[in-house]
């Protein structure tokens, strides 16, 4: 079952369209992670996903209702990016008014604030106000806020932004966790590493449109390099294999090719054997989100011109 | 909503807005209270005020002091009124902070009526104590009961809610900055044409009451204390007409700061309809937006 749907979902502020006809399905239980670069678009999405931006066309649904229903909302929670707590509370306040305003009534909400102080690893902090927290406190302290009223479906934009590495470790770690719990996380981040380790499904968006959607294994797929070392490689079948490989490079005993899928490495190893070949090394090259998501990027700034 | 309206009125408490508006109002009725002492001591006492000309004349002098009194504390009211709301959306998108809440199970109108009336719980507490202040150190100096004292203390307290719908209004669509020059305005221009009413009745010139009626129908915040004065000043006795001639008017003796042209029922009513009419459209416009 998708928990949250966008159909050619639109934003135009003005002559800007910062998002176009975007459209998603993200299933419950799932990790699903937005990529993009500055100013692609991500946060409007979300921010149109949350029902904060109405959209210019095009419709949502999360939970199972439109982002401005109540009755969606007390299902949602949402870290937004570049924001602030009220200062003037303290941090076990606040998240017990926050859980109050997600439905809780009093002690229920208080125990519910403990709990989420400590997931997020404040659990010492909660006495001290807002406004004395250190930045990345206060990150944590927002995913707290987001995760106090135990949503099925939780939004985070840039969770990791103001944190150390130790720190992203831990919301990696209560990301996984949520998963666990069955409840569908929808992570907006531009860190790729990030974002490979614990999604499930990725969506790339460039200049307000998803340029690329899938399993992180499926968009990982297709050119990739492998370097092979190897001895008694004759130049007729040199000159063959760069028939088929225009890529092909040879230093030494080192020859690299791209191949069009990862699966065409034992079909060359077999064709380079049969040819009279030695191999001491084969070693086939990584394709990261990064380089997908820079190809996907640069493929796209190339053809806006 | 209420839920936020207690949250609103916390934040007020919290920040000390109502510790420094306090602070600040303590010290003007330190300043009031001594000039008072110093000008009303040598006056016979009010307590029966129509008993004498003097005692007449001391009545007179008490009520107009009260009155400028109160023609200083509205601006103070209104001051408040504004600065409390001038950010309370634009200046909470400005710094982020109403991204988390306004994604938790509250509507819209939920969430700015709260903020509203948790803001207005303030200024009414506030404006409250500051009349009282003002009326009980006019009793101490001179003895003088302010007449109608609780209908003018709810005349005195619904003049900055009408302040606080024209910035609650603002600050759905205005940056902090924009709409706090915008009502302090607004403010200005309803002064100076309360001004040019009450002297347009003095001197018996229709346009200039007329100018004065026009801006109050764009902001009655300055209709509210003329009928505030009407309110007390009006329920003076008159002279007895031996030895406290009949024709005095009391009004008179404010000038300006009088009530010659007072407010009608109507104007009273026109302002409660404008504070919903405007907090209505304030929902309207925050509902429409986005954050």
């Amino acid at each position: 079952m998708a928990l949250i749907e966008a159909r050619n979902l639109t934003k135009i502020y003005g002559r800007q369209v910062a998002c176009r006809e975007i459209c998603l399905s993200v299933e419950e239980g799932q990790i699903f992670g937005l990529l993009g670069p500055n100013g692609a678009g991500k946060s409007t999405l979300v921010k149109m996903l949350v029902g904060l931006v109405y959209p210019t066309a095009g419709e949502a649904k999360v939970a199972g209702y439109t982002p401005q229903d109540i009755r969606g909302r007390r299902r949602v929670g949402f870290l937004p990016e570049n924001f602030r707590l009220h200062g003037w509370m303290k941090g076990e306040e606040l998240l017990t008014f926050h859980a109050r305003l997600a439905g809780l009534e009093g002690r229920a909400a208080s125990r519910r604030a403990h709990e989420v102080l400590e997931l997020v690893g404040l659990s010492g902090e909660g006495r001290k106000l807002v406004a004395n927290y250190s930045k990345g406190m206060q990150q944590r302290l927002g995913l707290a806020a987001a995760l106090v009223g135990d949503p099925r479906v939780v939004f985070l934009d840039e969770p990791t932004s103001a944190l150390d590495p130790l720190g992203r470790r831990q919301v990696r770690e209560i990301l996984l966790t949520l998963k666990e719990a069955g409840k569908t996380v929808f992570l907006n981040s531009h860190l790729l590493s990030e974002v490979e380790q614990v999604c499930d499904q990725v969506a790339i968006i460039n200049r307000g449109t998803v340029v690329a959607a899938g399993h992180l294994a499926e968009l990982q797929s297709g050119p990739a390099t492998v370097a092979i070392r190897l001895a008694g490689l004759t130049g007729e079948l040199v000159a063959e294999l760069r028939r088929l490989y225009p890529e092909l490079q040879l230093e030494g005993d080192r020859l690299t090719l791209t191949l069009g899928d990862r699966e065409e490495i034992a079909d060359l190893v077999a064709r380079l054997v049969a040819g009279g070949c030695r191999i001491y090394e084969v070693r086939p090259g990584h394709n990261s989100l990064e380089d997908v998501f820079v190809h996907l990027v640069r493929e796209g700034e190339q053809a806006c011109g | 909503m209420w839920l936020m309206a207690l949250f609103t009125f916390r934040e007020a408490w919290r920040k000390k807005v109502a510790f420094i508006a306090g602070a600040l109002t303590l010290a003007f009725l330190i300043l009031y209270g001594t000039g008072l002492h110093f000008i009303t001591r040598d006056m016979v006492n009010t307590a029966n005020p129509a008993a004498t000309a003097a005692s007449y004349f001391a009545m007179m002098q008490t009520v107009t002091l009260f009155v400028l009194g109160i023609y200083l504390a509205s601006f103070l009211a209104a001051g408040l009124a504004v600065l409390a709301a001038v950010g309370s959306v634009a200046g909470e998108i400005e710094n982020g902070t109403l991204y988390t809440l306004a994604v938790r199970p509250l509507s819209r109108r939920d969430l700015l009526l709260g903020k509203f009336l948790g803001l207005a719980a303030m200024l009414v507490t506030y404006a409250a104590l500051f009349f009282l202040a003002l009326a009980g150190l006019v009793y101490w100096q001179t003895g003088l009961v302010i007449p109608g004292l609780v209908p003018a203390l709810g005349l005195f307290i619904l003049e900055p809610l009408v302040l606080l719908a024209v910035t609650m209004l603002g600050t759905t669509r205005l940056s902090t900055l924009g709409n706090g020059v915008l009502a302090f305005a607004l403010y200005a221009l309803a002064v100076v044409g309360g001004m040019i009413e009450q002297i347009g009745a003095l001197v018996e010139s229709t346009a200039a009451i007329y100018t004065g009626v026009v801006t109050s129908l764009i902001l009655p915040a300055d209709a509210v204390y003329r009928r505030l004065v009407a309110t007390v000043v009006d329920r003076l006795p008159v002279g007895n007409g031996q030895d406290i001639p009949r024709f005095i008017n009391p009004q008179s003796m404010l000038g300006p700061f009088g009530s010659q042209s007072t407010p009608s029922d109507w104007m009273l009513l026109y302002t409660l309809v404008y504070i919903v009419v405007l907090l209505a459209a304030a929902i309207y416009s925050f509902k429409r937006r986005d954050i």
